[in-house]
Order: C-alpha cells, then sequence, then structure tokens
C-alpha cells in the first residue's frame, strides 16, 4: 500500500507544550521550505488534558499559533499512546519525514518505557525521524517524574483482591510452619503470591506495594521474634532485600507479559478489522457502498452512532447518511449544527469537534476522509462526550485512510473509464462521418441527376426510359430515407450509452407498425408474419425497437433474392419475449457470422448493391438490443439463409380493475 | 358530401407542392396557407372540412395553432411534422388534433388518412340528428342504452373495463386517442401502472372483436402513441 503523494514531500513535526518546542517546529519549517514539502504540526492530546495545569496549555496554545504561522496545518489526535498514534498518523497522511524534539532522559532503566523519539522509530521504522536536541525538556522530564504515571490508577476492588491474594500466601506460610517446613517455602509462596497480584491486577503499582508488603508480613508472621518488625539476625536484612527484589522483578516481569500479550491481542484484531474492511472496501463498485462499508465498520469497532457525508461538488457536501450502532435505535438525522461542522471539516481538510482545536463544544468528531490534496467526505462519530480510547482512534484513522484510499481507487477507475468511452465514441463518430458523407451522395447524384434530365429532356424521353428513371428516384429516396431514421437512432447514443424511452409495449404490435416502414422493394419478397398468440409485454424504446427489426428486415431483403421468403415469428422464451426474422437466402458463412455486428461490416452478396456500403444497421442493432438489457443472435436457417433472433426482458404486470 | 374542401398549411414549397398536386389529382378541393396567420385566418373565413398542419411553422408553433383553432371549430386536423419524436405527436393529439403523419410521407398515406378522416366527418354529420344510442361499424353494434356489445349478431362477453374501452373508442372512431388521454377517462388518472394495465385490457378486447381470420381490424395502434377505432366498410 503506497501512499505517499506522487513525488511530494510530506513533513509531520509533533507539537508539546514543551518551551523548546517553537524550536523543533522552526527547524521542520525551514525542512519543508528547503525540500518544498507540505507541512504538517501532530499534537497528540492526552485524554486527561483537562487537568494540565493552565500554564502548559497556555504554552500548548502559544506553539499552535507558531505552528500554523509557520505554514503548517495542524491536526490533532486523541490519545495518551504518543509514539504508536504519531507513526500510525505518519502512515495514514503519506508523511515522510518526522522531526521530533528530543525529550526525555536517555537512561534506560529495565522497568521504564525506552524515550519518545526511539519509540517512534521503532514504530515507524521506514520513515526518516530526525530529531532536534532539546535540554529543556530534560529538565521539565525530570520535573515531571514525581507526578504519579498517568497510567496507574487505582481501584478498590483490585486493592482487595491484591489483600486477600496476601493474606492467603500468610495463611499458607502460616500452615506450613506448622508442618514445619523451611522460611525458604514460605517465601517463595510470598513470590509466587506478587506474581499473582500482578496478574490479577492492571497497575504495577500493585506488585510493587504487594512486594512490600510481603517482606513485611514476612517479617512480622515468621521471624522471631515474631509479630514485630524487629529481627535477632542481621543476616535477614539481606534476605528480606533479596525477597524484596525477586519479588518487584517477579511482579514487573509479569506485568510486562501481560502488557505485551494485550498489545498482540490489540494489534491482532486492529489487522483483523483493517484486513476485513481492506477485503470489504475492495468489492464495493459505488463511492456509496464505500462509506456504508466504513461506516459499519468503524460502528462494529466502537459501537457509536456515525454519520456520513459524501462529497457533492468540488467544495459542498451532500446528504448526511447516519448509521446506527444500534438497529432498533430512532434515527437521529443530522441536525444543521453538525452539517456545518461537517462542512468546516471538509473545506479545512481537518478534525475537528469533541476534544479538538476546532468546535470542542460539539457531542461528536468530525473526520475528514482525505488522501493527498483530494477529500472525499465527513465522517462524524457520534460520542456523545465520551471519548475514544487512543487505540480506538488510532483504528479509526487508519480505516478513514483505507477508505479514502478505496474512494480515490474508484474515482481513478471511473476516470479512466470514462476516458476511454470517449475515446471509443470518437472513432465511431469519426468513422461514421466518413461512411455517411460517402453514403448521402450516391444516392442525392442520382436524384438531382435524373431529376435535372426531366427538366431538360422530359419530352425526348420515350415512357421506358422514363418509368426508369422514376423508380431509381424512389428507390435512392427510400434508400436515404432508411439512411436518416437509422442516423436520428445513432444520435441518441450520447456518451456511450443510448438515452431510452421507455414505455410498455405489446410485442406483436411493435412488429406489425415496423411492418409497415419495410421498403417498397420487398415487393418481391413473400413476408409473413406469426404472431405468438400470447401478450407479450416489453419495457422498451418502441421506436428503437421497431427501428431494429426494420433494419432486420431489410437486410433480409436486401441480402436475399427476389421471390425468397423472409418469416417473422414471435414467441415467449422463459422470462424473455423473443422475435425471429428467418430468411431462406444463401446464408451467411461460419467464417463471417462474428464479423456482422462490427460497424461498417457490409456483406459481399452478389445481390448487394456495391456502392450502399453503410453497414450501420446490425451493429446499430445490437447497441439497441443490449441497451435494452437484452442480447441479439444470428444463427443457420435449415435448409439455408439465416436467422437472426432478438430476445428481450418481459415484464409481468399487475392488472388495476 | 361532395368535393371537401382541404386546407393545406405548409411552410416549405415543394411539400405543399406535393400536397396540391395530390389533392389536384384526386379531385380535391382545397386551400393553402404558408404560416399560421394565414392559417388561423383562412380557417375562420372559409369555414375547411378537414385541415392539413404543419408543425413547424415560421410564425407560430403548430401546437398552438391547433390550441386556437379548437377554441371555436371542430374541424378535422391532421398533424403533419417531420419532428420524430413522439413527444410532440402526443402533445398534438391532445391538444386536439385528429391523426398525424411523419415526413417523410408517402402520397399514398396521405390520401389513406385523408379517406378515414372524411368518413368520419360523414359519420359525424349523419349521426348528428339521428339514433346517437347504437354505433354501428362492420359488424360490429353497440346498444349504449342496454349497455350491450355485439359481433355479427352475437353478443360480446366483455367485461366491464372492456366496455368502457370500446365505447370510448367508438365514440372518438377515427381519432387517435393517446394512452394518457384513455387512461385519464377510464381510471380518471394516468400512471404507469394504468397504461400497463391498458395495455392488456386492449389486448383482451381485440381478441374478442377480431378473433382472426378475415375479421376486419377495429382498432389501429399507433406504437408509442395510442390507438384508434378504423371506420369498416
Amino acid at each position: 500500500m503506497e501512499m505517499h503523494s506522487e513525488g511530494g514531500q510530506h513533513i509531520l513535526v509533533c507539537v508539546s507544550p514543551s518551551p523548546s518546542n517553537p524550536k523543533v517546529i522552526g527547524a521542520a519549517a525551514k525542512m519543508a521550505d528547503a525540500f518544498h514539502a507540505a507541512l504538517t504540526a501532530i499534537y497528540v492530546k492526552p485524554t486527561d488534558y483537562d487537568v494540565l495545569p493552565e500554564p502548559d496549555k497556555a504554552r500548548l496554545r502559544a506553539n499552535i499559533r507558531f505552528a500554523e504561522q509557520c505554514g503548517a496545518s495542524i491536526t490533532t489526535i486523541i490519545g495518551d499512546d504518543v509514539p504508536v498514534q504519531v507513526a500510525e498518523y505518519a502512515h495514514i497522511s503519506g508523511t515522510t519525514k518526522i522531526v521530533v524534539g528530543r525529550s526525555g532522559s536517555t537512561r534506560r532503566h529495565f522497568w521504564s518505557k525506552p524515550p519518545l523519539t526511539e519509540q517512534i522509530i521503532l514504530n515507524a521504522p521506514d520513515l526518516d525521524v530526525y530529531i532536534i536536541p532539546d535540554s529543556a525538556a530534560d529538565l521539565k522530564q525530570q520535573k515531571e517524574s514525581f507526578r504519579l504515571p498517568e497510567h496507574v490508577r487505582l481501584s478498590g476492588r483490585e486493592a482487595l483482591r491484591s489483600a486477600l491474594v496476601l493474606a492467603g500466601a500468610t495463611g499458607l506460610g502460616l500452615l506450613f510452619t506448622r508442618f514445619g517446613f523451611s522460611e525458604a517455602n514460605i517465601i517463595t509462596v510470598f513470590i509466587l503470591g506478587v506474581l499473582l497480584i500482578s496478574v490479577l491486577t492492571e497497575s504495577p503499582l500493585y506488585s510493587a506495594a504487594g512486594s512490600l508488603a510481603s517482606v513485611l508480613l514476612f517479617n512480622w508472621f515468621f521471624i522471631d521474634p515474631k509479630f514485630s518488625f524487629h529481627t535477632y539476625e542481621t543476616e535477614y536484612a539481606v534476605t528480606f532485600a533479596i525477597m524484596l527484589a525477586s519479588a518487584l522483578i517477579t511482579g514487573t516481569l509479569a506485568n510486562r507479559i501481560k502488557l505485551s500479550a494485550r498489545h498482540a491481542a490489540r494489534e491482532a484484531f486492529r489487522t483483523k478489522i483493517l484486513l476485513d474492511t481492506n477485503q470489504l472496501l475492495q468489492q464495493a463498485e459505488q463511492a456509496d457502498e464505500v462509506l456504508r462499508i466504513t461506516a459499519r465498520q468503524i460502528i462494529m469497532l466502537l459501537n457509536r452512532d456515525v454519520a456520513v457525508y459524501p462529497r457533492a461538488a468540488e467544495d459542498s457536501l451532500g446528504e448526511g447518511r447516519v448509521f446506527h450502532a444500534d438497529q432498533s435505535g430512532a434515527a437521529r438525522p443530522g441536525d444543521a449544527q453538525e452539517r456545518d461542522i461537517a462542512q468546516w471539516v471538509f473545506q479545512n481538510r481537518q478534525a475537528a469537534g469533541f476534544c479538538m482545536e476546532h468546535e470542542p463544544g460539539a457531542g461528536a468528531q468530525y473526520h475528514p476522509i482525505c488522501l493527498n490534496d483530494s477529500c472525499y467526505g465527513v465522517l462524524t462519530i457520534r460520542l456523545e462526550r465520551v471519548p475514544l480510547e487512543p487505540f480506538e482512534n488510532s483504528i479509526v484513522m487508519s480505516v478513514l485512510g483505507e477508505c479514502a484510499l478505496a474512494l480515490e481507487n474508484l474515482r481513478n477507475a471511473e476516470e479512466k473509464e470514462r476516458a476511454s468511452v470517449l475515446a471509443r465514441n470518437e472513432q465511431l463518430r469519426a468513422n461514421l462521418l466518413r461512411s455517411i458523407s460517402h453514403d448521402i451522395r450516391t444516392p442525392l447524384t442520382s436524384i438531382s441527376g435524373n431529376a435535372d434530365t426531366l427538366l431538360a429532356h422530359y419530352r425526348q424521353l420515350d415512357a421506358e426510359t422514363l418509368e426508369q428513371i422514376f423508380s431509381d428516384i424512389a428507390e435512392d429516396s427510400a434508400w436515404l430515407i432508411e439512411l436518416v431514421e437509422n442516423l436520428l437512432s445513432i444520435s441518441r447514443i450520447e456518451n456511450g450509452r443510448m438515452d431510452l424511452h421507455l414505455s410498455l409495449e405489446v410485442l406483436d404490435d411493435v412488429v406489425e407498425e415496423a411492418l409497415k416502414h419495410i421498403d417498397r422493394n420487398a415487393a418481391g419478397h413473400r413476408i409473413t408474419v406469426r404472431p405468438s398468440g400470447e401478450l407479450l409485454l416489453v419495457d422498451m424504446d418502441a421506436r428503437l425497437i421497431m427501428q431494429v427489426l426494420i433494419n432486420l428486415i431489410n437486410n433480409a431483403v436486401k441480402h436475399t433474392p427476389p421471390g425468397s421468403e423472409i418469416s417473422i415469428q414471435s414467441r415467449r422464451n422463459g422470462g424473455e419475449a423473443q422475435v425471429e426474422v428467418r430468411d431462406n437466402g444463401p446464408g451467411i458463412p461460419d467464417a463471417v457470422k462474428p464479423q456482422v455486428f462490427e460497424l461498417f461490416y457490409t456483406g459481399r452478396s452478389p445481390v448487394a448493391d456495391g456502392r450502399r456500403g453503410l453497414g450501420l444497421g446490425l451493429t446499430l442493432c445490437r447497441s439497441i438490443v443490449e441497451a435494452h438489457g437484452g442480447s441479439i443472435a444470428l444463427t443457420d436457417n435449415a435448409p439455408s439463409g439465416c436467422c437472426f433472433t432478438i430476445s428481450l426482458p418481459m415484464r409481468e404486470v399487475q392488472i388495476d380493475e | 358530401m361532395n368535393n371537401p374542401l382541404v386546407l393545406v398549411v405548409e411552410d416549405d414549397a415543394p411539400v405543399r407542392n406535393l400536397m396540391i398536386t395530390t389533392l389536384k389529382t384526386h379531385d380535391y378541393r382545397y386551400l393553402t396557407a404558408r404560416n399560421a396567420a394565414e392559417a388561423l385566418m383562412m380557417a375562420a373565413s372559409h369555414n375547411p372540412d378537414v385541415i392539413f398542419l404543419d408543425l413547424g411553422l415560421p410564425d407560430m408553433d403548430g401546437i398552438e395553432v391547433i390550441r386556437r383553432i379548437r377554441g371555436w371549430s371542430h374541424v378535422p386536423i391532421l398533424v403533419i411534422s417531420a419532428r420524430s419524436d413522439d413527444a410532440d405527436k402526443i402533445e398534438a393529439l391532445d391538444s386536439g388534433a385528429d391523426d398525424y403523419l411523419t415526413k417523410p410521407f408517402s402520397v399514398e398515406e396521405l390520401l389513406a388518412r385523408l379517406r378515414v378522416t372524411i368518413r368520419r366527418l360523414a359519420q359525424m354529420n349523419g349521426e348528428g340528428g339521428g339514433d346517437r344510442s347504437v354505433y354501428t361499424n362492420g359488424k360490429l353494434r353497440i346498444d349504449y342504452s342496454a349497455g350491450v356489445a355485439f359481433l355479427d349478431g352475437d353478443e360480446l362477453k366483455l367485461t366491464s373495463m372492456e366496455y368502457k374501452l370500446l365505447c370510448l373508442l367508438a365514440r372518438n372512431t377515427g381519432k387517435v386517442l393517446t394512452h394518457t388521454y384513455i387512461t385519464q377517462r377510464i381510471w380518471g388518472r394516468s400512471w404507469d401502472n394504468d397504461i400497463a394495465s391498458l395495455r392488456v385490457f386492449m389486448a383482451t378486447l381485440r381478441r374478442k372483436i377480431e378473433p382472426g381470420g378475415d375479421s376486419p381490424k377495429y382498432i389501429q395502434t399507433h406504437v408509442g402513441i395510442g390507438y384508434r377505432m378504423l371506420k369498416v366498410d
């Protein structure tokens, strides 16, 4: 999946409340200038943004303003996992370079996370990451490290669980003492207890507290003098230290394993959702369908109501469609305010709404469905003021990215199709004009020439010659009339598709009407009609279908010697109505059959008049029948001749008495 | 009625000449008008029996000419149009025209239509003061007061819908009735489904009054436009 804009560079800079952040932004802006790249400033807003101290918020606002002044477009993402979300956004937006300030200490404790810069590099291995030295951040980071880590949340239930585990360990220890087991067993039981606590609780704080408590409990209950924190032997100090260390390490390790297991599970879930989305989107053939699938996937993920505003014109959104998480829930259509914000998001290609820079008072979040420079719509997630989890947020961004990509693919395919239709049409028109000018001139020459002769020499001509001239004029005019009728039908083919005026018609009536328009010189042929006797109702453009029948019958007349039989039969064939035009002429050789429907193919039959070359009729017949959802087939007639069959879908009719 | 008077309204000289020659050779009397203004004046002052009207006139739309003439006269109007679009024909018929012909038309066709119109005229005049409760056309007879139709003396078993259709067509013998006009008269509305129903009832009605073989065709289908009851000898 390649999402980079063609040749264009895209630089992402991270915004933070740090006082040295403007330096980082400035460096990124200079870099963007040098590379002629687009610059996006991203701020990952923590979920506890509201409790940030006011000076931090003020600094953050100043930094964002500064980024704007530097020409960056601002993006805010909610979440606590900064490196993952920055890397995720970088992927979705097609970023080529990330600029970050070096924050946090470079020291790594075995239980602490690697610094931000390293995590970003880990999460986005294929991106260039530029690190701007940021000494002030170190100071700040150290000061802040005294704050309780954000992810530590205490709950009474987990504390109780830990206490119970410790009580159990103590009880088991007392039992062991009764049986005279050694202290080493009791220590093992306590370490097992700490392990259990770290598995049963969320925060590593419980296992740390548990480690300390188990040392104290061990001292209180099992070391002489019992029920006091005193010890007689100093070697116990070493025992306690080792016990504490092993309990702490065990707890931390177990906690980390649990975290990474959860991370893996989330990663798997995320991959699955993305894979599903990707597969579903690839099958979608309409922009509508893409948006519907995207909305459904996001609902599956978040279980919240979603509204989609598709792009209607270059800079305006269409009617919003609301998708409900709860199928039975009453539909709440998007109100004017939702529309206004969606329109703003669409025009600025920037997310807005709850917890965002723009419109933070709204109850929903608005995300643009964007790729490169094109915005395809806006997706509204109705949060009802309950924020998304950072993990959910990053999947939403990925799904939206997939959605935008699918929409872009559809648009590209559409444009390609349009171009090829246009080219085909152009070709058709050019060929048509060339042959028409020839085919119109010939009979016109004959008519005007004959008329001139009549005007000048009428009295000198004998009766036989006169009759010949009159019949030539009549014949040539008939040919021109037929040509003009076909041209009128062709002019209805616009943009490669036919403009049909459908009405419900009785097929046999249309056959009968078509026969009234058959060439005069068909008098030499025996034409019989065998109607089906059934009421064959077909939704059709009667004029065009008549044209098809006229062409087929005239074609049979033209390519068979006088005296030949032409029979026209209609019948029902399952859900289709068929008309057959059968003749007993010389037939069409198998080798030529596939070509007869091609444009400008003219039969080489000895009966055919060489100068009348326009092989327009059968091609037109096929286009017309296919535009009606039907088909046309050419088969041999036994013992000789050929048979053209057109099949049209029938309509079942409900009758009102 | 001898030598009916035909008003030919046509701005194109060769076509006008063609029609005049045709009328002359078949002993019809005729008048000509080259535009709508002349046509309206001639129609008012000479009281023609039939009008041939070209829709594409230089000074006024032909449809408007029909509407104005219909303001004071029921003279049969045969529309002649180079526009092959059905919508134009339907509009002309719904505005009061009796029949239509598309250019290029054959001289034979023109004469045939003229004969149909004149026969209808004769019937209208003949029935004017006579018994209007019984309609006779070839072997077809409708007794309006009894609400029964007969073919060759035998009573036809028609559903009420078929009978209504038959009466509507019979009262307008010789005139092309558009689908919309018929459905409006029968159902009081014109929905897509009514037009479908019309097709079906018309087919069953035709099966009853035109049982095949040598039986004459009473109802003529105009594909995409409507139906017409023909006067059969």
